[in-house]
């Protein structure tokens, strides 16, 4: 019944990496959206969404200040061209629980870019509301997101080939 | 378009967030070059496993069973302050005090049947209007409204249109309050969203007024219903629409 409340939990607990902690921010998050209901502007999932993300990233600075650190985008420049075919093999062979891993083990700023468009299915446009960012840092940071992703998937999976 | 221009364009036009004239020289750049067109095919790929392949993470029942008992009465946040320590222990205490005496006080002198309904009306009310889902018909035209209610309730609530008083009939929806079915007709003045809960209520009852977290809030019995209407609307005008509500055959 409470709206948008699986999409807050998704991105929380894809910020958090862990069910407990993103219960907690989901909690606190939800609570203070409703109590600032008067701010809400146009279209209510990229609000809500807006002050999760803000709660995690806040929670994620207290708790967990590493997993922030370091993060730039001008590294996050682009190199596209050049996307060889054993990435799309890894690909296509890549199960669950791999795909979950590398997804996981991206820095948080490519890892809610994935998320939000991917899984919540939201335009550039609401992404950068939500991540605080200008649209062209949003394309850049999906473009670096998924080939950082594509290269790990290969390495998880050359791994396991040589673990055959 | 060069090869540098299309790739950095590529990101976009598979998300579907090129415009038209941009997506038909993309796609023209991509008939003549077999690398770009495969590097389109992997990002799709790529796309899709994440959605087809990465866990989401509904919210878990417990979750939404704590939010919904403490969001209609969210506590505001008291701001604290350094150096107050020695007087917030015996002011906490009293506090303490107070409240018990004032729980034990309701819960024996009062039923608080009204109060839990309130609640219920006041955390529906909220909640749709932020999700949006107002109604699950819109139709002005009562004709409309007051079928689609009664082929899915045990009984069959009073519609009517009062937009010659300024309130307009938007539609209706569905919710479950106080353990039953319910009926909530939708009505809207100006800016403002007014959800009138409509159950079938034997006993008459007097009007009733509350504000609850800057809501205004109406009940009454009338004609076998209870009604509990719940809206921003200042309390003089929702009176008087409670009172509309009540004369109307």
């Amino acid at each position: 019944m409470l709206p948008h409340l699986d999409a807050a939990f998704n991105l929380a607990r894809w910020l958090t990496r862990n069910d407990h902690d993103a219960e907690d921010v989901v909690q606190e998050a939800m609570l203070r959206a409703f109590r600032f209901l008067d701010g809400l502007r146009g279209e209510a999932k990229p609000w809500l969404l807006t002050i999760v993300r803000n709660s995690c990233f806040t929670w994620l600075q207290v708790n967990r200040p590493a997993e922030l650190a370091g993060f730039d985008d001008r590294t996050a420049e682009l190199h596209l061209v050049d996307e060889g075919s054993p990435e799309a093999l890894a690909l296509r062979q890549c199960d669950r629980r791999m795909l979950n891993e590398a997804l996981a083990a991206l820095s948080a700023q490519f890892r809610e870019a994935l998320i939000l468009r991917e899984l919540e299915d939201l335009s550039y446009k609401d992404i950068a509301r939500i991540t605080d960012v200008p649209i062209g840092t949003v394309m850049s940071r999906l473009a670096r997101g998924r080939r950082l992703l594509a290269e790990s998937l290969q390495a998880i999976s050359n791994a396991s080939q040589v673990h055959r | 378009m060069t090869r540098e221009e299309a790739a950095g364009l590529l990101h976009a036009y598979v998300d579907g967030e090129l415009d038209a004239a941009k997506s038909v020289e993309l796609e023209a750049h991509l008939a003549g070059n077999p690398a770009a067109r495969a590097a389109s095919e992997r990002l799709r790929e790529m796309s899709a496993a994440i959605r087809d392949r990465a866990d989401y993470h509904a919210a878990p029942a417990s979750l939404a069973a704590r939010l919904r008992a403490s969001v209609p009465t969210a506590p505001e946040e008291i701001p604290r302050r350094a150096g107050w320590g020695a007087w917030l222990r015996p002011a906490a205490l009293i506090a303490a005090i107070a409240l018990v005496t004032w729980v034990v006080a309701v819960v024996v002198m009062r039923p608080g049947e009204d109060e839990r309904i309130a609640q219920e009306v006041l955390a529906s009310h909220v909640r749709e209007t932020l999700g949006n889902r107002l109604y699950d018909v819109a139709s002005s035209d009562q004709h409309t409204v007051k079928p689609w209610l009664s082929a899915r309730l045990a009984f069959s609530p009073p519609v009517a249109d009062f937009s010659a008083h300024g309130f307009e009939l938007q539609g209706g929806r569905l919710d479950y309050v106080g353990g039953q079915s319910v009926a909530v007709l939708v009505y809207r003045r100006r800016q403002h969203v007014i959800d009138v809960f409509v159950w079938p209520a034997p006993a008459q009852k007097a009007g009733q007024a509350l504000t609850r977290n800057g809501f205004n809030i109406e009940s009454f019995a009338h004609g076998g219903m209870g009604y509990w209407l719940v809206s921003d609307l200042n309390r003089n005008e929702l009176g008087d629409f409670a009172r509309l509500l009540a004369a109307a055959p």
